[in-house]
């Protein structure tokens, strides 16, 4: 397998920065100078190069659908981009279930409002180089006149006890778990990749995370025309995700004194991992800070001993969002619906015990990375997340992020041992809400560079 | 043994469609389908014993050289009884696709509708239902079981001893009056 130029992909898509401060900017793009901003803006945006030094911010782009059209990709490449990122998640929303209180109405106004065209994401090491990054932007745009912010997303590490950490509102750690894929340079832990037969793992393919190269069936995954405008690109889904942390608190509070096992051990089932990220099928009874730190062992774990869900339990988040070997087939039914998560959370913390309020700024910018939004977002979304079927949870969905419906349950399926009995979950609220989001294309540097001289190929 | 997959019976009928010139019988056909109910105001949903089925207008203009309706049915029991049925207890949903279809009979009489049926039936000679060999009406009963029993675990659970044991008693009692009352 030949090394990726990771000079043309776009740093975004190939690591995950670990910058404690960031703002999304949200873009109409100028029919008639979008393609010279973008132009100007190409020796801005970060490679997937290796860094010698960290820079100290970072920037990236991707457009919608409509952000293309205006650029003036022709007509022939604009109608090889897949149906969903054509539509925009918000008519998607009949598939993702994003109905109810989730529901565009309740969105914030920029996606209802304004054209969203781009995403410019921009990381920094401080909030001073971080507006020092965004105004150096806001330049570019004004003197080209190319483009225009008509919305904006902080985000960032959040603070606990003075110290940036790795944990979101709900108290979990997180970033554990992203896929290895072939060529792509990065540490690698045993349990990220794909299932081999004798429970090793293998880095999967690199076309499930990069468009151009052959996926896990094989194939080259099917891409927008010309190849150059697709190659080495990828899409990103993004959400932003409220949390009700009020609601969690006093629900896992209510349940926890229910539950025999305890408050944190109830929310260790929620997930599948403990608060500190201990994965609960290695470790069910207790965290274990050695495991959680050790990178060969917090990711390296199967289902196929605990088909009945006695450790983790079978609507777990975890286990849901990639069920690793638990239909069988040494996990092959999975390994095409894997995606790459880079989600930062936004909104201050609030310490556990102080006063807290569901209207609060907390919640998740859930961005996502896939070759195909269709066949892996929107599949783990619609049939893992929002149904239970494949998990033998009949309709019930996922007990953290799911968009609920009376009736609904969370079942800790447990043992007969009394220290680890079987609970059910009942009243089940909406932990997270949607407030918007959209699909994003995030190109290729040569891509960018032809969309920017207009020399996509028409035909 | 074709067309059965336990207790379940696997329905394939292909009726070929009428062409009388100047009438558009399959359009007719398509627009019926397209509006016919899915909920519980579907012909299916009184033919009760139907686990699964599915309507289609066929037009393979390269192989075929009439149009087709095709219907599949995945249901308990007796085939007869089901054709039978969907005579007598959906008349308006038979008439409405099968008026457009060659040699139909019409459903005043429930024999010679069964036997044309028969007459455009392909033996199903393998398929899968996935409905555990139970019944609609058993498979129902189980759902509505195991919403009690959630509904129970949610109330009880936590509770000791001689409370839980009394308040389990009554679901059991209150179950099996429930499953007299189905027989």
């Amino acid at each position: 397998m030949s090394k990726l130029n990771a000079a043309d992909i776009q740093g975004f898509v190939l690591r995950g920065y670990v910058f404690p401060v960031a703002r999304f900017l949200f873009l109409e793009i100028s029919q008639d100078n979008g393609q010279e901003f973008v132009g100007r803006l190409v020796s801005h945006i970060t490679t997937g190069k290796r860094w010698d030094e960290r820079p100290p911010s970072t920037v990236n782009i991707a457009f919608t659908y409509k952000g293309l059209v205006n650029l003036k990709l022709p007509t022939a490449p604009l109608l090889s981009f897949p149906v969903e990122f054509v539509q925009g998640m918000k008519e998607r929303g009949w598939i993702l279930f994003d109905t109810g209180r989730n529901s565009p109405e309740n969105w914030d106004a920029m996606w209802n409002e304004e054209q969203v065209h781009a995403w410019l994401g921009v990381y920094a090491e401080s909030a001073p180089e971080l507006e020092r990054r965004c105004g150096e932007l806001q330049a570019l745009m004004l003197a080209t006149r190319g483009a225009a912010v008509v919305g904006s997303q902080d985000a960032g590490l959040l603070k606990i006890g003075g110290d940036y950490c790795n944990k979101e509102h709900f108290g979990y750690t997180q970033g554990f778990g992203n896929p290895d894929y072939l060529a792509v340079e990065r540490n690698t832990q045993p349990g990220q990749g794909k299932l081999r037969p004798y429970g090793s793992w293998a880095p999967i393919a690199t076309g499930e995370l990069l468009l151009g190269y052959p996926d896990e069936a094989g194939e080259l995954p099917a891409a927008p025309i010309p190849n150059l405008l697709a190659k080495n690109g990828s899409f990103m889904v993004y959400r932003k995700l409220h949390q009700n942390v009020a609601t969690f608190r006093s629900y896992l509070e209510q349940q926890g004194r229910l539950y025999p096992g305890g408050v944190e051990k109830l929310a260790s089932k929620f997930i599948g991992r403990w608060r500190d990220g201990t994965p609960v099928e290695l470790s069910p009874d207790a965290p274990d800070p050695a495991l959680v730190s050790n990178p060969d062992r917090n990711t390296d774990f199967t289902y196929g001993r605990d088909l009945a869900g006695a450790r983790c339990p079978l609507g777990a988040h975890v286990r849901r969002a990639n069920p690793r070997d638990a239909f069988g087939f040494h996990g092959a039914l999975v390994n095409r619906r894997r995606i790459t998560r880079r989600g930062l959370p936004y909104g201050a913390y609030t310490p556990e015990g102080g006063p807290v309020s569901d209207e609060d700024e907390h919640g998740m910018i859930f961005m996502a990375l896939n070759v195909s939004i269709s066949r892996q977002f929107e599949y783990v979304c619609q049939q893992w997340i929002e149904y239970g079927n494949d998990a033998r949870q009949g309709s019930d969905k996922d007990v953290l992020v799911g968009n609920h419906e009376a009736g609904e349950t969370f079942m800790i399926q447990g043992t007969a041992d009394p220290r680890n009995p079987p609970f059910l979950c009942g009243g089940l609220p909406n932990f997270v809400e949607l407030r918007g989001g959209e699909y994003f294309y995030v190109p290729s540097i040569t891509a960018l560079k032809m969309m920017a001289t207009g020399a996509v190929d028409p035909y | 043994m074709s067309n059965r997959n336990g207790s379940i019976y696997g329905l394939t009928i292909l009726s070929p469609i009428r062409s009388d010139a100047g009438i558009p019988h399959n359009l007719a056909i398509r627009t019926y389908l397209a509006e016919l109910p899915r909920d519980q105001h579907s012909p299916f949903a009184r033919l009760s014993s139907t686990h699964m089925a599915r309507l289609a207008v066929l037009d393979d203009k390269e192989y075929l050289t009439t149009q087709y309706v095709v219907f599949e049915s995945n249901f308990d029991g007796d085939l007869d009884i089901y054709l039978t049925r969907m005579a007598r207890e959906t008349p308006n949903f038979v008439d409405s696709v099968w008026k457009h279809c060659v040699g139909y009979p019409g459903v005043s009489d429930p024999l010679a509708f069964t036997a044309y049926m028969k007459k455009c039936q392909l033996a199903t000679t393998f398929f899968f239902a996935d409905v555990n060999n139970k019944t609609v009406q058993q498979t129902l009963q189980a759902l509505r079981t195991q919403r009690s029993v959630a509904a129970f675990i949610l109330e009880n659970q936590g509770k000791g001893g001689a409370e839980l044991q009394k308040a389990f008693a009554e679901l059991l009692e209150s179950l099996n009056a429930r499953e007299e009352l189905n027989q």
